[in-house]
């Protein structure tokens, strides 16, 4: 039978072996910060921050996540790479794409040692306020429910007769116009998924004034370690001439 | 005594659609227990959101009377203030999560209330231990069965010791077993002095409640079905067929959910099938439908010329919001059929009490309506060998209940397999057959009348029979 469960380009699976799991969630999300401003060097030393990359993603035991999430987005890089060599030059096609992989790379490491309720404790601890932080908490949480959801609204189209195979360009405009049968479902369910969540929140008191956080960060010695040599190497790479 | 909780002609209309629920008036003393009734549609929920707060809160409609919590107007409280007093569970345990572990969605109400540390943490062992959440705690609420969500839920609000619990419709999608636990929780915070208000229509489970007032919501006799429904009025028949499933086996990753199962159907038969949440029910299903990839063989054999290898059946999913996006009614039931059998829908409007809602936008339809227009779909759309419902039973009252296996039994004596799963055991008991499923495989396969005889099965496959149900 031929049948593809579509997958969401960003893992939500935590992986519980890795050291960096064990490390303050302000931590990691310096790190990405970090290396969001590395890969926007010249490509020389984009390379050299790629072979440090990946000597960490090895120490911190995700180099399968790594080579999953690149195979996940392994179209988009290709397509991307063409288009820039054909229009601009290799480098560039070279610098853009190696910037968006090791850039979505960064992001699913972080997301995949650090759950929603840890990243939006380290936003409300950098001063973030609680309603933004708990916004992309629920945001990050939602994803799973929302990839179930899609799948779920796929197939009922499916069933009553909704193909979206386009076999050619004749179909391709009537294909377009089925979109619509997907699209106007998911938007009721998430906004209906938003609206639940809501009222749950406000049922428990989410907007009272009084609340405080029972779990609270400390930066450990560690912490302190790998957020200095990190601070480091960038401040290194981008003063090198 | 003052009541814990009063509530005055209170009726809502929302803007939308201008339909109004309500009046309806209560009052509710401590370790009283309230049940408020009426059909689906009836505003059951909305009247359960002005208890707790949530209208006018965070509704905008038209809201006329007042609900007081002790000596306060909620109109005059803020939303989190009646969180302190009143605690909502809500229909559907799965949606209300609102954090990533058991852990968190009981420490979410605690920190908002603002209380000490210490205080906290002695809350919250007292309500792991209370509802025996010790070994779930690190996990995500949403790898939950069905039946402990809604437990979670329930510890999570009681963790913040309301005064009041208001239940809407809490029961509706748990199973037999999960469904007793449930009602069994709730007794025990009824003894230690909370008072509980459910909106439900799952009446049989309530039966036994201690002190358990009624209050029923009116019935408008619009909403009863016009004509009854019978087979002459259907207009087309379907030659004999039967459908095969050999060593039927699905696995998710490593874990196997259905595992060489085989099983085998005849055209005209009505059958249920009943399992606990996760026994494999919705997947069987898909495999039947032609949307789930699986090892083994499903086949239909028949005497007609035409037939493929593979059966055609029509599924009616869980959440009707899945496929709802026409303008009308009307359209929503014909999209994508090329020639319509206008007859066939003539005849299933009055049968499934659509007809005044022809030129309604789907969306704006109860949950139990789009139920209903759900299965319109499936049934207009052709299907040489019948249907496949998911939950057909979920958000319906005992009047659409009955309309529904009316319908149900008229589609299988025109010839075709009617297949539903479902958690409801009064449901399952008006098939014709039943499968009774657990994560070990089939159970027991065999006339209904049977199976509720064979008490073994029922705990084989973790379920309760519930007493009221006999064959």
């Amino acid at each position: 039978m031929k049948w593809k469960r579509r997958k969401l380009y960003i893992s939500t699976d935590l992986e519980e072996t890795s050291p960096l799991r064990k490390f303050d969630p302000r931590t990691k999300l310096f790190l990405s910060l970090c290396a969001s401003v590395v890969v926007m060097l010249p490509l020389q030393r984009l390379f050299i921050f790629l072979g440090l990359y990946i000597i960490f993603i090895i120490w911190a035991r995700l180099f399968s996540h790594f080579l999953k999430q690149m195979d996940k987005i392994k179209w988009i890089l290709i397509i991307l790479f063409l288009v820039d060599w054909l229009v601009v030059s290799l480098q560039l096609a070279a610098e853009v794409t190696l910037r968006l992989s090791v850039l979505t790379s960064v992001f699913t490491v972080l997301f995949a040692t650090t759950t929603p309720s840890e990243l939006g404790l380290a936003l409300e601890s950098l001063g973030f306020p609680y309603r933004f932080a708990f916004s992309i908490n629920l945001a990050f949480q939602s994803l799973g429910m929302l990839e179930q959801e899609w799948q779920a609204i796929w197939e009922a189209q499916k069933s009553r007769g909704v193909l979206f195979d386009i076999m050619n360009f004749r179909t391709l405009f009537t294909k377009v116009g089925d979109l619509v049968s997907l699209t106007v479902p998911a938007i009721v369910l998430a906004t209906k998924h938003a609206w639940v969540i809501t009222e749950s929140a406000t049922a428990r008191g989410f907007d009272s004034p009084m609340r405080k956080p029972f779990h609270q960060l400390s930066y450990s010695a560690c912490d302190w370690v790998v957020s200095i040599i990190s601070a480091g190497l960038v401040s290194m790479l981008i003063l090198w001439r | 005594m003052k009541p814990l909780l009063y509530a005055e002609k209170v009726s809502f209309t929302y803007p939308q659609t201008q339909r109004s629920s309500g009046p309806l008036s209560l009052s509710l003393h401590q370790g009283e227990s309230l049940l408020v009734y009426g059909p689906s549609g009836g505003g059951k929920s909305t009247l359960a959101r002005c208890l707790a707060g949530l209208i006018p809160h965070l509704y905008h409609g038209q809201m006329n009377g007042d609900v007081w919590i002790g000596d306060r107007n909620t109109k005059e409280m803020q939303s989190w203030e009646i969180a302190r007093e009143a605690g909502f569970v809500f229909q559907n345990p799965a949606t209300q999560i609102v954090t990533s572990s058991v852990e968190d969605e009981l420490l979410f109400g605690l920190e908002n209330l603002g209380l000490p540390r210490e205080e906290i943490k002695t809350r919250f062992d007292n309500v792991v231990d209370q509802f025996h959440l010790s070994s779930f705690l690190k996990r995500s609420p949403f790898t939950l069965s069905g039946g402990e969500q809604q437990k979670l839920s329930l510890a999570a609000i009681i963790a913040m010791h309301p005064s009041v619990l208001i239940l809407d419709e809490p029961l509706s999608m748990l199973d037999s077993s999960a469904a007793d636990e449930f009602i069994n929780l709730l007794k025990e915070q009824q003894q230690e002095g909370t008072s509980l208000v459910f909106f439900e229509h799952r009446l049989p489970y309530l039966q036994d409640f201690p002190g358990l007032k009624r209050i029923p919501l009116g019935i408008a006799s619009n909403d009863q079905p016009k004509s009854q429904i019978t087979t002459a009025a259907h207009p087309k028949k379907v030659g004999a067929f039967s459908i095969h499933v050999q060593g039927l086996t699905v696995s998710f990753g490593k874990k196997k959910i259905l595992d060489e199962l085989n099983i085998e159907f005849e055209g005209g038969q009505l059958v249920a099938l009943a399992g606990k949440n996760g026994s494999g029910k919705t997947t069987l299903l898909r495999s039947l439908a032609g949307l789930q990839p699986f090892e083994g063989t499903i086949r239909v054999i028949g005497n007609r010329q035409d037939e493929s290898d593979f059966p055609q059946l029509n599924m009616v999913f869980q959440n009707p919001d899945t496929q709802l996006f026409n303008p009308t009614v009307r359209e929503e039931i014909l999209y994508k059929i090329q020639s319509p059998n206008q007859e066939l829908y003539e005849w299933l409007i009055p049968a499934l009490n659509l007809e005044k809602y022809q030129d309604t936008q789907p969306l704006l339809l109860s949950e139990g309506e789009k139920r209903r227009l759900a299965l319109a779909i499936a049934l207009m759309h052709p299907h040489k060998h019948g249907i496949l419902l998911d939950e057909p039973s979920l958000g319906q009252d005992q009047m659409h209940k009955d309309l529904l296996i009316q319908l149900l039994k008229t589609i299988s004596q025109m010839g075709y397999l009617v297949f539903y799963a479902t958690h409801d055991i009064e449901l399952a008991a008006k098939a014709d057959r039943m499968i009774l499923i657990s994560e070990k495989g089939i159970i027991a396969d065999e006339p209904t009348r049977n199976i509720l005889l064979n008490k073994n099965a029922w705990q084989q496959a973790g379920l309760l029979l519930p007493h009221w149900i006999s064959p």
